[in-house]
């Protein structure tokens, strides 16, 4: 519940320990091609039917995209044990969040927008179906604070 | 959060002198982003109020995209850029 634009954020030890362990993935994420398909959504096309526009625009931007989402990750770790976080250290954590989101459900090949995550602890991508359900959550109640103040 | 993007510098060619049409966005369904953060990025990055934001995410949602803004090349090319900023796969092109 955001009062006078800060926000608490409610983590207990565990799961700040789980995000440190998520800044370090998403660092290795942001070090590969964004022509690795495992980062294809952090670097989406902008013009379908124009490859000279499209390499110009790739050429652009690439380092813009890399480098703000860098910039989340940074601000995330400088932030991972504040009791209050103020709008804009919010936003790079729903940021942070979201990108994660986007690779793991990638990895997933989440591909149903109402597809129920059937959650098997024996299956091999447990942690990743995990992992994408419980950042799904904090994102929710992320945006939800900041759709209060809009 | 990042600070504004460097500024896009386009090269002039006859066509796009030409043709004079303006530029639209289009953003497209992907089942990853939750809706509730697309209605948020709308609202943010356009100004729009809640009830238009939520209409053109149902759009998105529900048609499998939406037109959100439209405009120079330019003017385009950067609202197509800030989406990407935010995770929503967004293009362009000319209307």
């Amino acid at each position: 519940m955001p009062v006078n634009g800060s926000y608490a954020l409610k983590l207990d030890g565990r799961e700040r320990e789980l995000m440190r362990q998520i800044l370090g993935d998403m660092r290795a994420l942001l070090m590969l091609e964004p022509g690795d398909l495992r980062v294809r959504r952090l670097y989406p096309s902008a013009y379908a039917d124009d490859a000279e526009k499209e390499d110009e625009y790739r050429m652009l931007t690439h380092e813009e995209l890399r480098s703000s989402r860098l910039a989340n990750v940074d601000a995330v770790e400088a932030s991972i044990d504040a009791k209050v976080l103020n709008e804009e250290q919010l936003t790079a954590w729903m940021q942070a969040i979201n990108s994660l989101r986007l690779v793991l459900g990638t990895l997933l090949d989440i591909n149903d927008d109402d597809q129920e995550l059937r959650f098997d602890p024996d299956d091999p991508e447990a942690r990743t179906q995990a992992l994408y359900g419980y950042l799904g959550g904090l994102l929710d109640e992320i945006v939800d604070a900041q759709l209060e103040v809009l | 959060m990042s600070a504004a993007p460097a500024e896009v510098k386009l090269p002039e060619s006859d066509e796009d002198q030409a043709a004079d049409r303006p530029w639209i966005v289009i953003v497209w369904n992907d089942p990853i982003n939750l809706m509730s953060y697309v209605v948020l990025v709308f609202q943010k990055l356009f100004g729009y109020n809640r009830a238009k934001a939520t209409e053109l995410m149902l759009d998105v949602h529900h048609k499998g995209r939406a037109v959100v803004s439209s405009g120079t090349r330019e003017k385009a090319e950067l609202d197509v850029f800030r989406l990407h900023e935010h995770g929503l796969w967004a293009t362009m092109r000319q209307d």
